[in-house]
């Protein structure tokens, strides 16, 4: 920062610019903010979200704290919501249907598949109408517009983080003893959070360009959530199917927080393709926001 | 020392298409893909769309401490060159260096919340703007003094009056303190009394040297603010200089298109 406070205000400077400019200052001197045409780049970004984090910090504190007052039960609804589906499917699915659960009670293995299930749909659902909802702040005031989905993404996964308190309750009322394995646990928890990210900042700069983006989404969510071992084990799916179905990011996510929870045997190929997968996608839609960003205040 | 913002060939350029109906649905994209092959095989161009120059070619450099006033009609472009400025839309061609922190104001009390409390809204407000939590909690009784609400502090603010919404987001406004400031017609809101309040506190920020970008259509407030003003017409810087020179000028291009 430069102290220039010593000029005269007011002192008048020829207003056709047609002076040197790069003479008119000590090259050592870098403008604090350069304003470019074109693309932000990537990485500049990534560096304007560091300055702005206070702003993610307030975001996720306002959503907290306006459903924290709106509605009567608050934060209990976080753990009612997963909980009264795992009941659900346990009614229809465990003693309709007969689906088996990998030896695990089946409302223990149904509410730990749901967990970082609707972590992911929750909070990919509420980013892609992120923008939209704040387009009055968008319009407003600079920031870098990639902190409304990462903050609407830290809501939900504070969500998570407090709805696994009742699987801890859940796996000591069902004795179950936890082994090393719960060790890779944590890796899990940073991968369902990459890919959920990289698909909430993608949707909502698409729903911004094409708003058909939030009539599909439900749609798309509600197939995605049957094609991933949520409510039934991945070993019901035929052998040939086994690698299609693996490219699925989720399919190797839920099986390994089961895995590590249960102390299962882990599927490192299944996860290892998960894994490639998410950084994959991660990478495309940080860079597609980037590219679609400095046009989302004209279209918006 | 040099200027605290310099402002080389700026121009914004819009579609008029874009602007004028709503973005293309996935239907529209899809079905323009597909036509492309048979537009190009019956030599028949795509129409061009209307192209509109919302800013042409402006260049200028403000100093530290200037107090800048932008005049113009509705349309001219003043909004489109705050909002370049402060980065929420890009320029089309065109090169901008500012040193120093920028603060803009294109309203005030963007993104209160009406089921969150004064006191809520004020560090949520503030740091919407570019406050720095440090900085709000500083100065969190001078704000709320400046608001008058002590006593409605721990009420949400949806059942604040509308006068009141406006004391408090002007009293976290007049409290943010960057380099530059820019502001959009902030003063058009509130009663005379309100205004005058809301002139002094302005007056005061740009005596301790900050610099102030400020777009108004209330001439008299720009005269008395600012030391140099701009005219904008049509896309293009057309006048700068003393207020008192380029509001005449102004009010004479207005007298001859009445």
């Amino acid at each position: 920062m430069i102290e220039e406070q010593t000029q005269a205000p007011g002192a008048t400077v020829p207003a056709s610019a047609t002076v040197d400019h790069s003479h008119s200052r000590d090259l050592s001197v870098e403008p604090m903010i350069k304003i470019r045409p074109g693309k932000a780049r990537v990485r500049s970004s990534l560096s304007e979200v560091w300055t702005h984090r206070e702003l993610l910090y307030f975001l996720v504190w306002r959503d907290l704290k306006v459903r924290y007052k709106q509605t009567v039960l608050g934060a209990a609804w976080v753990i009612l919501q997963p909980l009264l589906m795992a009941i659900i499917f346990t009614v229809f699915l465990s003693k309709l249907v007969r689906v088996p659960s990998d030896g695990v009670p089946y409302p223990l293995f149904a509410y730990a598949g749901l967990l970082p299930w609707m972590f992911f749909s929750n909070a990919v659902a509420i980013s892609s109408s992120g923008l939209l909802a704040n387009s009055y702040m968008i319009t407003k005031v600079y920031f870098p517009r990639i902190i409304i989905p990462m903050a609407l993404v830290g809501v939900r996964l504070i969500d998570f983080l407090t709805a696994s308190s009742m699987l801890v309750l859940m796996m000591l009322y069902y004795r179950i003893e936890v082994g090393r394995s719960l060790l890779v646990l944590p890796l899990f928890f940073l991968l369902t959070t990459v890919l959920t990210l990289g698909f909430g900042v993608w949707f909502s700069v698409l729903n911004v360009k094409y708003r058909d983006v939030g009539s599909l989404l439900p749609l798309l969510l509600q197939v995605w959530m049957f094609a991933s071992p949520i409510i039934y084990p991945s070993n019901l799916v035929p052998g040939q199917w086994r690698l299609i179905y693996s490219l699925n990011p989720l399919a190797g996510l839920i099986e390994g927080f089961r895995a590590s929870l249960f102390n299962l045997p882990f599927d490192w190929t299944s996860i290892g393709i998960s894994a490639a997968v998410i950084v994959v996608l991660f990478i495309y839609f940080v860079q597609a926001f980037c590219r679609i960003e400095e046009d989302i205040v004209d279209i918006i | 020392m040099g200027p605290i913002i310099e402002v080389r060939n700026l121009s914004k350029r819009y579609r008029l298409g874009q602007l004028a109906t709503v973005q293309p649905t996935l239907r529209e994209t899809l079905t323009r893909g597909l036509k492309y092959p048979f537009d190009r095989l019956s030599s028949r161009k795509p129409s061009e769309p209307k192209i509109l120059w919302a800013l042409q070619n402006i260049s200028f450099e403000i100093q530290p401490g200037e107090a800048v006033g932008i005049i113009g009609r509705n349309g001219a472009g003043k909004s489109t060159l705050l909002k370049v400025l402060s980065r929420i839309i890009k320029p089309t061609t065109g090169e901008v260096d500012i040193y120093g922190s920028v603060g803009s104001l294109l309203e005030i009390g963007t993104g209160f919340h009406p089921d969150l409390t004064g006191r809520e809204n004020i560090f949520l407000n503030g740091a919407i703007i570019g406050m720095r939590r440090e900085e709000i909690r500083n100065k969190f009784d001078e704000i709320v003094a400046f608001s008058e609400l002590e006593e409605f502090l721990d009420t949400p603010i949806k059942y604040y009056s509308s006068g009141m919404h406006l004391r408090l987001a002007f009293a976290v406004a007049a409290h943010f303190e960057p380099e530059i400031l820019i502001l959009d017609e902030v003063l058009a809101v509130g009663d005379a009394t309100f205004q005058q309040k809301c002139l002094a506190k302005m007056k005061d920020v740009s005596s301790k040297g900050r610099t102030i970008f400020f777009v108004s259509h209330d001439l008299t407030s720009i005269e008395r603010m600012c030391r140099r003003v701009f005219l904008i017409d049509a896309g293009r810087l057309k006048d700068d200089g003393l207020p008192s020179r380029v509001i005449a000028g102004y009010l004479k291009t207005l007298a001859v298109a009445v």
